[in-house]
């Protein structure tokens, strides 16, 4: 509907600011100056929107997705380690073997541990890199190169950037949702638009009874639907009275996107229009709001209505992966997420949603296979490598990519950085990782940087 | 050619580069091209190898070519060996490893199509030369103000300023618009100084006034009006990245930081001398012959280079260098317009800035004493900056030194008289042994013990020079590492200048122990808080930790008792003593480690010493710690003194002195001699090497302390240098200073600055739109003698200001960003402006100066990275006093788009979202203000209509229409008729509808603007 006639039926749907809300502005905020309207990539796109699973604090890949035989049968042996707790130098160090017993599961028959038996029911969905690695080995500048592809810097994040480059489809909810009970470490920063514009930052939700602040309209009597017919009408009034102006049109437009949110986003956040089966499927019980099952159940109803890109962080800065004393700790948090993620994907599929969906799984960096003493229950912090996996969206199912060496000290083979994996990302949702640029400062800034390839290899 | 000559044309090339730079064809080479050379070709065709005689760093080389020839021809990507090499479609098939993937050969070939252009391109690996690339630079050129320029209009200028703008309009075909209607510019005005709304008293007077000066008076008002210095204040902290909390991971509270933001607020409302201004915050601390008042403002202007964002855990170097690159990359930004930061891993690849500049001036920063806002590691803040000067501070911390000593001593004396009357007095210490436990079970109060420990009859030890014989120890079996027993003295024992701390303990191990691990004595403040000491004892050693580790000194012998007796020397430093058993005493010497805080109050043993695993089963007794010596090993046994006839009476009146001696020396020691900012003070002089690549452990040459080759370099002559850098910042030799301000100016009235990146005037910044308006301003403004209030007056009475806020349709065809500003820009009012202008309508604005912020006492800071301050205080004083917090930020400010305090704000970014409308929808704030608006107009005089034309003026400054006079009512009876059905009672819901009228008045787009 063009503006004009549109701006005549308002005029006409005196307090109707509602019904027209609900009937869906869709059409007409799909425009150019919209910065989150949905647009087109540099290419055809083999996936719509990304669910982006971030697990804090460092998770062993010995211990989960890659098997080191060898290092089993060494247990015990010392080694010479040229770094250790970040200092380099000659440490001779115990190797420190697997106590998790892996398992080759599904008909790729690839092996995944038993911390996740569940996760390993779908491996045939997922394709596993095993030869990640990042610059540091500390846990901010991690979450950081994760997120942004900067270990030194502020930068947007790769949400910010997906929202930048791709709008959203669906104006009634933002384009970049972050489930997230606590905060990573370096906080909102790690979904933060930095020098994108604002509108591109994660909104984070906090699971709990009040998940999106504001969104409820305050208790008593509401006058809303009126009161903001009668906003509409002064503010076109007062538009029409000037000559054409994009921010007073931009926040016209937030005023009904946000009237619509009310109704969407509880909507969206509402499991109980979810069958028991599903609800058991996700392993949580009705009623519930918080839990990782819930954060995946919500991430798949949330995708459904168009959300571009959706990060669920499963815990914070503290009691997380780092298990440094016990490797035992994976234990509980291993339990906590394995289901969940196995169900959404399970549940995807099954809605003919993964095809089209990216879901990514990753974490800070892995944890050493080796240790100061000979029967040290834990692992310290090991970004050379460590694993991570991809799962729809236009990757491979049922395949291992990379290969660390037989001790899982150094890649051997397919090394993946991040800017590699934030690179394969873009590349899958129709961007140029190098063409998506944002001028700041005097330069163009990109997410990965001046490096990043593109794993060509995994791609459908 | 002869040498000038060349030397002209080597200039003229370079600039001319520079100039092209800002070309698509440029950008692309620099952002595709250069880096896929460097990342795919160098290593083989480069500096260091060049296989096939062929170089690709240079255009020069690549022209030239290698062994097959010209490796490219301009503008033909079908003839260039290169294009030809990386498609693989001849012989010659390069990168020969892996074909590049196909969009960077289509980089590649757009490059070559284009004309191959490499800006900056001269011999490869040119050195860095500041000088010629400062030539290039429009920013470094000294300021050459103008005369205003001729128009044709000469009628529409009001002042020089005008005929500059309207010459580059005029030239470019375009007409500016009619000027503001009256009330507009008032709303405009008011908003621009005051950050606050007109009321609709001063509408009234200003329509009244018809005469010529109406204006000018208006403006002045303004500017005497002490909401000016708040809202021009703010800018300033804008640029200053000022906040309320450190920004480490745990984001430390910086209570005393809001001294700083209240200076810049009367600095700007005296109107202070820009230059003045800076050298303040950059040495106000420095400027000789200041006392009272005087000197401690200088101070609190330091702030602003101690307000940002901090990494360390505590006052230690490791992470000062991030520290002092935050105060680098502020000055430069905010006060030069420069980034220096990237000079911190390597020259400048575009600005004049070397890594020795940058280096230069982290020599004076680091000589400079930053306060430690505290942190995870060092939870307590220190160096804060004195408010009296270096020997009156001496003075007063000397007398509450001697004052606290002398409460101390009291309380000593008095608790030494209560144990020697009530006999817990035993050989000049506190009775820590194990007498008053029970034998058979683990140490009670006032130990705490985990694990196998049990006091036994066979753990006493024999040795009698600590305490009388007992009759019992603790015997302690192999333990998990974090087993132990620990204990919190009843007194605990401080370092006193000229005094000793003496410290003993008896162990022994069991006879033939097999554990290989180490238990460990701590003695310190707190449960590991600050270590004073620790010792480990294993089964055949014993060690002592040193700053550096464990030292294994002396050897042990098992089943048999050992004692420990040392004196600590707070004053050097230094500690003395023996470890051994009768006959066999070795002497013990060593360090009291470094980072220990004077305080001993806890004594540990557990199993975290210097070997791992289990630790064998040992025995302790007679621990003893005292600010008095005890008896020598092997001495004979210890009496206690008889308890006196008279003991009970007395005991009686010791107690009840002990209560009030305790506060009084408490309290002392919570007392601070002086106040204090969160500021910098004078630290050791000393010049700092350059970081290779930015690392602080890759050291490369010393630099001296200095300024900016590019602007003049010069010599530090006494001190850190803070006081040359405040001169050279504010010399006339230098003309970014007062460019980059007289910009700032500009654009915090226009919301756009003639040179538009406002804190970047280097060459990859803006060129200005009007360089001759710059200049003519910058001048005008030393000229003023650098008041910002002199050149609020010269803009806001030009023409340009005062122009209608609607572009023509010409101007919005040809200038749609309104650089030539043929109109007034319409912008959204930021965050603070929109919640001021809520609460100063709805008669809730709070206009008092609140001060500091009610944060938690120092004394119960614990904040950890996983468990940071964060805290929202409600406040109802104007926004800038809101508590700014950096890491977590302020749920409103952050949601409007205030200024990110992480780092030097050039600018807002003003976002329009959803969530806002959201905020604006519902919050309780809006909800709140609605409603004490709505009372507001209920009580004024006057029938509906009057009220709504005055909520309609004191929100958008203007009065509606008759249609929007008539939406107003009819809202108004529509409510009425939809609320009595939910709501209770009439007033009630007369009340409701009002606010509910408010609350889209409060929102609407001419209240949430400046026009």
């Amino acid at each position: 509907m063009p503006t004009s006639s549109r701006r005549e039926w308002l005029r006409q749907t005196s307090g109707g600011f509602g019904a027209l809300a609900l009937a869906g502005l869709l059409a007409d905020q799909a425009r150019a100056d919209d910065p989150l309207a949905s647009r087109p990539g540099h290419f055809p796109a083999k996936a719509d929107r990304v669910i982006f699973l971030y697990s804090t604090g460092g998770v062993s890949q010995v211990d989960t997705f890659d098997p080191k035989p060898v290092l089993q049968a060494r247990h015990g042996q010392t080694i010479t380690a040229s770094r250790w707790l970040n200092k380099p130098g000659k440490f001779d160090r115990y190797l420190i073997k697997s106590r998790f017993q892996f398992q080759k599961r599904g008909q790729a028959g690839i092996p995944t541990s038993d911390l996740f038996p569940r996760l390993g029911g779908v491996v045939d969905d997922m394709c596993m890199l095993n030869a990640m690695f990042c610059e540091s080995d500390g846990h901010d500048k991690g979450t950081l190169a994760a997120h942004t592809g900067s270990a030194q810097f502020a930068r947007p994040s790769v949400g910010s950037w997906v929202s930048y480059g791709l709008g959203t489809p669906n104006r009634n909810l933002p384009s970049f949702m972050v489930l997230a009970p606590v905060a990573p470490y370096t906080g909102a920063q790690a979904w933060g638009a930095d020098f994108l514009p604002g509108c591109h930052q994660g909104t984070q939700v906090i699971p709990g009874a009040d998940p999106l602040p504001h969104v409820k309209r305050p208790p008593g009597p509401s006058l809303q639907e009126m009161e903001l017919g009668l906003l509409a009408r002064l503010n076109r009034t007062h538009q029409e009275q000037h000559a054409a102006d994009q921010a007073l049109e931009a926040r016209i437009r937030s005023f009904e996107t946000a009237f619509g949110m009310q109704a969407a986003a509880p909507e969206a956040f509402d499991l109980t229009r979810e069958s028991a089966e599903t609800l058991k499927l996700y392993g949580i019980e009705a009623g519930t709001n918080q839990g990782f099952g819930w954060q995946c159940l919500v991430a798949r109803r949330l995708a459904e209505r168009g959300v571009r890109f959706l990060e669920l962080i499963d815990v914070g800065s503290s009691a997380n992966w780092d298990s440094h004393g016990d490797m035992a700790d994976h234990i509980p948090l291993a339990k906590k997420i394995d289901q969940p993620i196995a169900a959404l994907i399970t549940d995807l599929k099954r809605r003919g949603m993964l095809d089209r969906t990216l879901v990514v799984w990753t974490t800070e960096f892995g944890r050493t296979s080796f240790n100061a003493t000979k029967d040290h229950p834990g692992r310290e912090h090991h970004n050379l490598v460590y694993s991570s996996w991809m799962a729809g969206g236009g990757v491979k199912g049922g395949m291992v990519y990379g290969k660390s060496d037989e001790l899982g000290i150094l890649p051997a083979e397919g090394r993946v950085h991040t800017h590699d994996l934030h690179a394969t990302m873009l590349h899958l949702l129709g961007l140029d990782h190098e063409r998506l640029t944002y001028r700041h400062a005097g330069r163009d800034f990109r997410l990965t940087d001046v490096a990043g390839e593109v794993i060509r290899s995994i791609l459908v | 050619m002869n040498w000038s000559t060349c030397l002209s044309a080597l200039a003229a090339f370079i600039f001319t580069g520079v100039l092209a730079m800002a070309g698509p064809a440029e950008e692309h080479f620099e952002n595709l091209v250069r880096p896929l050379l460097a990342q795919q070709c160098q290593k083989c065709h480069g500096e260091k190898k060049q296989q096939g005689g062929l170089r690709l760093d240079s255009r020069q080389a690549i022209l030239k070519g290698g062994d097959n020839g010209p490796a490219v021809v301009p503008g033909e990507p079908g003839s260039s060996l290169l294009i030809r090499a990386v498609s693989h479609s001849t012989e010659l098939k390069m990168p020969a490893a892996k074909k590049l993937p196909p969009e960077q050969i289509v980089a590649l070939e757009r490059w070559v199509r284009d004309g191959a252009a490499w800006p900056g391109d001269g011999p490869p690996k040119a050195a860095f030369d500041s000088a010629s690339i400062a030539k290039t630079l429009w920013s470094l050129r000294p300021v050459q103000p103008g005369a205003p320029p001729a128009v044709k209009n000469g009628a529409w200028s009001k002042t020089g300023l005008d005929r500059f703008i309207l010459a580059r309009l005029e030239k470019e075909g375009l007409a500016p618009v009619s000027d503001a209607d009256r009330r507009t510019l008032l709303r405009r005005a008011t908003l621009d100084l005051t950050g606050l709304p007109p009321t609709v008293d001063e509408i009234r007077l200003f329509l009244a006034d018809t005469g010529p000066e109406a204006f000018a008076k208006v403006i002045d008002r303004l500017l005497a009006s002490p909401r000016y210095g708040e809202r021009w204040g703010r800018h300033w902290l804008d640029v200053a990245r000022y906040a309320d909390t450190a920004g480490d991971g745990a984001d430390y509270p910086t209570p005393e930081a809001y001294r700083y933001r209240d200076w810049v607020i009367d600095a700007v409302q005296s109107d202070m001398p820009y230059d003045r201004f800076l050298r303040e915050q950059i040495a106000g601390d420095l400027i000789p012959g200041r006392t009272g008042n005087d000197y401690a403002q200088g101070v609190i202007a330091t702030g602003f280079l101690a307000v940002g964002k901090r990494y360390g855990y505590a006052p230690n170097p490791d992470f000062q260098h991030l520290d002092i690159a935050d105060v680098i990359e502020t000055v430069g930004r905010s006060v030069l317009g420069l980034g220096l930061g990237c000079a911190r891993c390597h020259d400048h690849k575009y600005d004049p800035v070397s890594a020795a500049d940058y280096y230069a001036l982290y020599g004076i920063i680091q000589s400079t004493r930053i306060a430690f806002p505290g942190g995870e590691e060092m939870k307590r803040p220190v160096n804060l900056a004195p408010l009296v000067p270096p020997a009156e501070a001496r003075r007063l911390e000397g007398e509450q030194a001697l004052a606290l000593a002398a409460a101390r001593a009291d309380l000593n004396s008095l608790q030494d008289e209560r144990s020697r009357l009530d006999g817990s007095e035993w050989a000049g210490g506190p009775d820590l042994a194990f007498e008053g436990q029970t034998v058979g079970k683990a140490p009670g109060k006032p130990w705490l013990a985990m694990g196998a420990n049990t006091v036994l009859a066979e753990a006493q030890s024999p040795f009698r020079h600590v305490h009388p014989a007992g009759k019992q120890g603790v015997r302690m079996a192999a333990s998990q590492t974090n087993d132990g027993i620990r204990m919190a003295l009843p007194r605990a024992v401080r370092k006193q200048p000229g005094g000793k701390i003496h410290l003993t303990i008896d162990f022994r191990t069991l006879a033939e122990p097999k554990e290989p691990g180490a238990c460990r004595f701590y003695f310190g403040r707190g449960v590991i808080g600050s270590t004073a000491i620790d010792f480990s004892l294993s089964a055949r050693q014993f060690a002592i930790r040193q700053a550096e580790g464990w030292k294994v000194i002396r050897t042990i012998e098992p089943g048999v008792w050992h004692t420990l007796s040392l004196a600590l020397d707070p004053d050097k430093g230094s500690l003395e003593g023996v470890v051994g058993k009768p006959g066999d005493l070795a002497p013990v010497v060593g360090k009291i480690l470094p980072n220990w805080d004077g305080v001993i109050d806890t004594f540990i043993c557990d199993g975290l010493g210097h070997l791992p695993g289990k630790v064998c089963t040992h025995d302790l007794d007679n621990l003893g710690i005292s600010t008095r010596a005890f008896g020598s090993p092997g001495g004979g046994p210890v009496v206690p003194s008889p308890v006196p006839a008279d003991a009970a009476a007395r005991l009686g009146q010791v107690d009840a002195q002990l209560g009030p001696a305790k506060k009084k020396a408490d309290d002392l020691a919570a007392r601070k001699p002086f106040a204090q900012a969160y500021a910098v003070a004078e630290g050791t002089p000393a010049n700092a090497r350059i970081q290779l690549r930015g690392e602080p452990d890759k050291l490369g040459d010393e630099v001296p302390r200095r300024f900016l080759e590019v602007l003049g370099g010069g010599k530090v002559a006494e001190g850190s240098g803070r006081r040359d850098l405040a001169q050279w910042l504010t010399s006339p030799a230098n003309p970014l200073t007062a460019r980059v301000m007289a910009n700032r100016i500009w654009q915090w009235h226009f919301g756009q600055g003639l040179v538009a990146t406002a804190s970047d005037f280097g060459i990859r910044g803006e060129q200005p739109s009007h360089p001759g308006l710059l200049d003519w301003l910058t001048a005008q403004f030393i000229r003023s003698g650098w008041s910002l209030k002199a050149m609020h007056r010269l803009i806001m009475l030009s023409r340009v200001y005062q122009l209608g806020s609607d572009p023509s349709v010409d101007q919005q065809a040809n200038d749609p960003g309104n650089r030539l500003l043929g109109h007034f820009q319409r912008r959204s009012l930021d965050a603070e402006t929109l919640r001021d202008q809520m609460l100063f309508v709805a008669g809730s604005l709070d206009l008092t100066r609140p001060g500091r912020h009610p944060f938690p006492p120092e004394e119960t800071w614990g904040y950890t990275i996983h468990n940071p301050f964060y805290a929202v205080y409600e406040s109802s004083h104007r926004s800038l006093f809101l508590m700014i917090q950096r890491n977590r930020r302020h749920p409103y400010l952050a949601l409007f788009d205030a200024a990110d305090p992480n780092l030097s704000s050039a600018g807002r970014l003003p976002t329009i979202t959803p969530t806002q409308a959201l905020f604006l929808m519902n919050s309780p704030l809006v909800h709140q203000q609605s409603a004490a608006f709505a009372k507001r107009l209920l009580a004024s005089p006057g029938d509906n209509l009057a009220r709504v034309r005055l909520g309609m003026e004191m929100t958008s400054g203007h009065l509606p229409d008759a249609a929007g006079e008539h939406e107003a009512l009819s809202f108004l009876a529509q409510s009425r008729q939809k609320l009595p059905a939910q709501a209770t009672a009439p007033d009630q819901a007369e009340q409701q509808a009002w606010a509910a009228l408010c609350r889209v008045l409060l929102i609407s787009n001419p209240a949430m603007h400046l026009e």
